[in-house]
């Protein structure tokens, strides 16, 4: 056990989560190996990693749903690991479970009543379901909800205590591109509030819409934290100029002298850029028959940063 | 902590009565099996219904005596006669239950051993005939069964005075099928109900991670189980007051509610969901579950005497009726609400009681409320 880790009096720091070398072991399967990270007042803090990377094993590690095997972790400067402090941290944080679904034959109000119910004191149902944007479902069984609807009565149900930090494990897997949006959008609010967030996702682009922090981890091992940009900067590789639908055939109508261009999926040339070399380029393509083709410059993504720091992709990991 | 069972119990009723199914197989279904149950079984017949135990047998066939007295009996067409067995042991036992299985009354002549030697050599031969004085038949039937015997005393040569009848008065409630079957389904549904309703909130809530949630906040393990048994109660009641009430309306069945009706009730709200817990726990995919429920609880409604007497069983049923914690809430359903005999219901009642706190412990000790 660690004694780096400065507990801070209970409610007086800014440090949200702290989490130094935490380990958990199943038998002689490590699902997560050492990892140490905080989580500052106010982040959105987006914990990235393919499925069975470790995400959800750290979460529940924090919501006191399971014990770690190793290291420390302090949620709300309260230790996870001893159970007097466990009921403290479950008076203040908000959950949302992976896969959650409310009772099904209560309605969207009856269940945030019911969760609400379980702690001293709870939020008003008409302004948590006004923050979700449910006001029309307000009295609709949730059985008969759709699934982007679903979640965001898990959202709902997750704020009721008026939370200090907030656990969504992969709040938008399996909904449709409109529902995670309108996810998404409640999560902006939250940030918007100045709530505390914790996010577990396999979604890249999730990450890099929502969060201020993002961890990537992998085999339950962080492999690196910063700002989206800043992992973009670091770990994500050049900018690619891409020229439209140009085929093999432009190709051999680029200027000479270019780095190395490689055709992409739908005929697209893909040509990575150096620092300072895009105006050059630019006015070289000028004088080729490729002046008219639809030019666009593609900035990396977390998904290049996770490609380069495994040799993988998250979406081959069947995600 | 109060205000938090009181959401678990309400959030379970709530869930109960959205859902017709749960209303059909908790209320409407034991209706309909009263119904279907009560009308096969529980048509009458004009005639007198007399068991008749002939012990008077010479190698297996009855004297010539005794059989001619039971021709006579028969040839009055004033009765229906079920033949007891010699060999029978305990031919009152006997009759109680087959009576009440076939909504019969409980009257029994039984012609004792050496009836035919005892007449023949000119001594008075009694035959005992056992019934309720308060049976509404009774002087009637009496009567009838003396002037059978005298007439058939007189056809014998030489020994007019000789067959005398010996009336024993027993105490029978006259139990009809369906005073006997009531008790039953109020079993039966309070195991359904109960089982059930344990691992539809145990499997299915921890399928749709509902358990995880509540596991996130200060509700309590102990504070779930409690507001689940709280709401078993508040089912089980209703279900014993509806069927009581329908089988009042419809079949004039009147009981006795004591300290052991509730005591079952008590119990049965915690036997049942204590089994269905541990079910939830070793079979944990909600749709296993749901089947391993059904293999339980089947079984069990037929042995332990819901839908008829365990004494009709075959040896091996009884024995193994008698390792299912049903038989003793039906018995002592029986006991108190319909025989009214609470000595039997006391003992039935702290039989269900230990096992209800059996079950319900290691249940709740089973029952996995965090991960891992």
């Amino acid at each position: 056990m660690s004694d780096t880790l400065a507990a801070p009096l209970p409610g007086q720091s800014d440090r949200v989560v702290q989490v130094e070398s935490l380990s958990k072991k199943y038998g002689d399967n490590v699902a997560v190996n050492g990892i140490s990270f905080n989580l500052t007042k106010g982040e959105v803090f987006a914990f990235l990693g393919p499925n069975g990377a470790g995400k959800t094993t750290t979460v529940e590690i924090l919501e006191c749903l399971r014990n770690p095997t190793g290291g420390r972790a302090l949620v709300l400067g309260y230790d996870v690991s001893k159970r007097s402090d466990q009921a403290e941290i479950r008076k203040r944080i908000g959950v949302l479970p992976q896969d959650f679904n409310a009772i099904d034959r209560l309605t969207v109000r009856e269940n945030i009543d019911y969760f609400g119910a379980m702690f001293k004191q709870q939020l008003d149902a008409d302004k948590l379901i006004e923050l979700v944007d449910l006001k029309d479902k307000r009295d609709a069984q949730f059985k008969t909800l759709s699934g982007g609807l679903k979640q965001r009565v898990g959202l709902a149900v997750s704020l009721v205590n008026d939370p200090a930090v907030v656990f969504l494990d992969e709040p938008t897997t399996g909904l449709d591109p409109r529902a995670r949006r309108d996810v998404w959008g409640v999560i902006e609010r939250l940030k918007g509030q100045g709530k505390t967030v914790f996010l577990t996702t396999h979604y890249m682009d999730e990450a890099e819409y929502l969060a201020d922090i993002v961890s990537i981890i992998d085999h339950g091992q962080i492999i690196a934290t910063g700002t989206p940009d800043e992992l973009i900067d670091t770990h994500g590789g050049k900018k690619t100029l891409i020229i439209r639908d140009a085929g093999q055939e432009g190709i051999s109508q680029l200027p000479p002298g270019l780095p190395k261009a490689e055709l992409r999926n739908a005929g697209d040339i893909a040509i990575p850029l150096n620092n300072g070399e895009l105006t050059s380029i630019l006015m070289s393509l000028a004088q080729t028959p490729l002046h008219d083709k639809e030019i666009e410059v593609r900035r990396p993504t977390l998904d290049d940063v996770f490609l380069n720091l495994t040799g993988r992709r998250v979406s081959e990991e069947g995600n | 902590m109060r205000s938090r069972i009181y959401t678990i119990i309400r959030g379970h009723f709530k869930s109960w009565y959205r859902s017709k199914s749960n209303i059909f197989w908790t209320i409407a279904f034991p209706l309909l099996l009263i119904v279907l149950f009560g009308a096969i079984f529980g048509s009458g017949s004009t005639k007198f219904d007399l068991y008749l135990q002939n012990q008077d047998l010479s190698g297996n066939v009855p004297t010539p005596l005794s059989q001619g007295y039971v021709n006579a009996l028969n040839q009055t067409g004033a009765f229906n006669i079920h033949m007891v067995a010699a060999e029978q042991p305990d031919p009152l036992t006997f009759v109680k239950n087959d009576a009440q299985l076939h909504n019969r009354g409980q009257r029994l002549l039984v012609v004792p051993l050496g009836f035919n030697a005892t007449v023949m050599s000119g001594k008075t031969a009694t035959i005992q005939l056992f019934m309720d004085q308060s049976d509404q038949v009774s002087a009637s039937l009496r009567g009838i069964v003396n002037s059978v015997t005298v007439s058939y005393a007189a056809t014998i040569a030489g020994a007019p005075d000789n067959l005398v009848v010996q009336p024993v008065g027993i105490v029978t409630r006259n139990v009809r099928y369906i005073d006997f079957f009531i008790p039953g389904v109020i079993g039966m549904t309070l195991l359904t109900t109960g089982v059930f309703g344990a691992v539809n909130t145990n499997g299915r809530y921890r399928e749709l991670k509902i358990i995880k949630k509540l596991a996130t906040t200060p509700l309590s393990k102990i504070e779930w189980i409690l507001g689940m048994v709280g709401y078993q109660m508040i089912l089980a009641t209703i279900s014993l007051v509806v069927i009581l009430f329908f089988g009042y309306a419809i079949f004039g069945v009147t009981v006795t509610i004591d300290i052991y009706t509730v005591g079952l009730v008590v119990a049965a709200a915690l036997l049942f969901p204590g089994i269905g817990m541990v079910l939830a726990n070793f079979v944990k995919e909600a749709e296993s579950a749901d089947a391993a429920a059904n293999a339980i609880t089947f079984p069990m409604m037929f042995l332990a005497g819901t839908f008829w007497p365990r004494e009709t069983l075959p040896d091996i049923m009884k024995i193994i009726a008698n390792f299912m914690p049903l038989t003793y809430v039906n018995d002592g359903l029986r006991d108190a609400l319909i025989y009214a005999q609470p000595a039997q219901a006391l003992t039935n009642t702290i039989i269900a009681l230990g096992l209800a706190a059996f079950f319900i412990v290691l249940g709740s000790l089973l029952m996995n409320w965090k991960e891992e």
